[in-house]
């Protein structure tokens, strides 16, 4: 009884632990967008307001990076699934000479620091006539994304199991229905999260949009760097919240996925 | 069909790192003219069959570089390890125990994964901060807590918060794939939970372990908004010096080290990833 008990209270302990260290500076930076303001050491705002929203909400160069964010993001979705997802059921298929190899190598790029990565390429972007130009900064988004779109998306191929496919076969299905009734549908979890993965990842970049797409696009991160240095900090907040909006329905949305492993698996080479 | 995504990685990042490699030699012809045009302190060879480490000397010989590059490793290290060690904790809290803390603890580690880097970096900036929640309630209780905010400690703290989704995601997978029955056999022939621990869980979970250790930290020693929003001027992380040599200093060559440097030490990394994906091959039989 006290086993159990001292159990529990360890488990509550390590909750609130964690809660407070992952939740926490996200909960007191989202006071902040309706605090008036917020004096050291009270515990409590020096009033509540809504006047940092309407601020948010009138300014038009705000409202435009967040429309310009979710052009970008989408625009990168289908470019990266377009591109990356007949690659990832070559990978997940198919063993070719160098398969292992390659998909290390679509690795290794993540690996030299992106810093100084877009020093060059800008030297490249300049050449190709790419700077401030939407596909530029597509560019920039889709490279972030390519190693989501081919390993995980390829890992959930591979785990379509063959018979399942030959069954198909043997009721007479053709090759294209026996893609779209068993293989996509049975890979679409592993699709999705991928999917997903890539539309946070441009959702989430910054350095290379700042670098490529200004002064003509300035996105929601990018804006958030000069918020958080010319805005007081309420300004911030607000943003804060509106920026994570879609990250968070999109969590709730695959969640299931996640922590089944989609993620997981995609990240153990076969 | 694989190749579209590997030309445009060969395109857009495998060849400018080979271009930016050759201008950190001292090459700068090409599509390097245009930065080598307004540089300074550049060193440059006149043939494609020189060249000259003086740039690699110019920045080894630098003390802050070699404070900045102290404090990369470091942070590295240290994030790393609690990751790892945070996920494992969770990983086996999960395995051993269905309770609802035990679940709750997992969702919790994975929320980061979804919050734009920029607002997480800001958020445990303000939460740290000489006014923020953390000093707050130590002073609710009549304490005086130390202000962490554009400290090195701060850096890693973020990190950790930023890294800890995927490592989870990666050791719980892993743990979770220990059949039921190998623990089973094991408590039944008398080991300690110690022991299975060690000698059943861990080695069926390496591999996993493994990716998410070297993720982790190659993820963490190119890191930039982390670094930028909660760390100090000096020192910082290479992430952030190396943007600053570019843009401040105007040495884009310098800067080009310090990134070719970063990626040999992340290359090390790499290594450790690509043994271990062959281990689990070979345990698999597939090599």
């Amino acid at each position: 009884m006290a086993v159990r008990w001292v159990r529990s209270a360890l488990g509550a302990v390590a909750v609130l632990a964690l809660a407070t260290f992952v939740l926490g500076p996200l909960l007191w930076l989202a006071a902040h967008a309706f605090a008036t303001s917020w004096t050291f050491p009270n515990l409590l705002p020096d009033g509540w307001t809504l006047h940092w929203w309407e601020e948010v909400f009138a300014d038009a160069q705000l409202f435009s990076s967040v429309r310009l964010s979710l052009a970008f993001a989408l625009t990168t979705i289908v470019v990266s699934s377009v591109l990356c997802l007949p690659a990832a059921y070559a990978f997940g298929r198919f063993d070719f000479p160098g398969r292992r190899t390659l998909l290390i190598g679509l690795f290794a790029t993540n690996a030299f620091p992106k810093t100084g990565l877009f020093v060059s390429l800008a030297a490249l972007f300049y050449a190709f006539d790419l700077m401030t130009t939407f596909t530029g900064v597509v560019i920039v988004h889709v490279l972030g994304t390519v190693v989501f779109m081919t390993w995980i998306p390829a890992a959930a191929f591979a785990a379509v199991p063959r018979s399942l496919e030959e069954a198909a076969r043997d009721a007479g299905a053709g090759p294209a229905r026996v893609f779209r009734s068993v293989t996509l549908p049975m890979a679409l979890p592993g699709i999705l999260v991928a999917v997903i993965m890539s539309f946070l990842a441009s959702f989430d970049e910054a350095q290379g949009t700042y670098l490529v797409g200004a002064p003509v696009f300035y996105t929601m991160p990018t804006e958030m760097y000069s918020l958080v240095l010319n805005y007081p900090r309420q300004v911030a907040a607000v943003f804060s919240i509106l920026l994570s909006i879609p990250s968070v329905a999109l969590l709730l949305l695959v969640r299931r996925h996640i922590m089944g492993g989609q993620l997981a698996e995609g990240f153990q080479i076969r | 069909m694989a190749a579209p995504p590997l030309l445009l990685v060969t395109v857009f990042v495998a060849f400018p790192i080979v271009v930016a490699v050759a201008y950190s030699l001292g090459h700068v012809g090409g599509l390097n003219a245009t930065i080598a045009s307004i540089a300074r302190e550049q060193h440059t060879v006149d043939a494609w069959w020189q060249q000259t480490f003086a740039a690699y000397g110019d920045v080894f010989a630098d003390e802050r570089f070699l404070r900045d590059l102290g404090t990369t490793v470091l942070v590295t290290l240290v994030t790393t390890v609690a990751v790892v060690l945070l996920a494992w904790v969770i990983a086996l809290y999960l395995r051993m125990s269905d309770s609802i803390p035990a679940k709750v603890l997992s969702a919790l580690a994975v929320v980061p994964m979804f919050i734009p880097v920029v607002i997480a970096s800001w958020a445990i900036l303000t939460f740290y901060a000489g006014d923020g929640f953390v000093r707050t309630i130590v002073q609710a209780f009549g304490g005086d807590a130390p202000t962490l905010g554009y400290t090195v400690v701060c850096i890693t703290i973020g990190m950790v918060w930023t890294q800890l989704p995927f490592a989870t995601l990666m050791i719980v997978s892993g743990v979770q794939g220990v059949p039921q029955p190998l623990i089973e056999a094991a408590a039944d022939a008398g080991a300690s939970f110690g022991r299975i621990v060690r000698s059943v869980i861990a080695p069926m979970a390496l591999v996993p372990t493994v990716i998410a250790a070297t993720f982790t930290a190659i993820g963490t020693l190119g890191a930039f908004t982390v670094p930028y929003f909660t760390g100090p001027n000096a020192p910082t992380m290479l992430g952030v010096e190396m943007a600053g040599y570019f843009t401040s200093f105007n040495l884009p060559q310098q800067a080009i080290v310090m990134a070719v440097v970063v990626f040999v030490i992340a290359a090390g990394f790499g290594a450790l990833y690509v043994w271990a994906n062959f281990r689990q091959a070979q345990d698999a039989g597939r090599v």
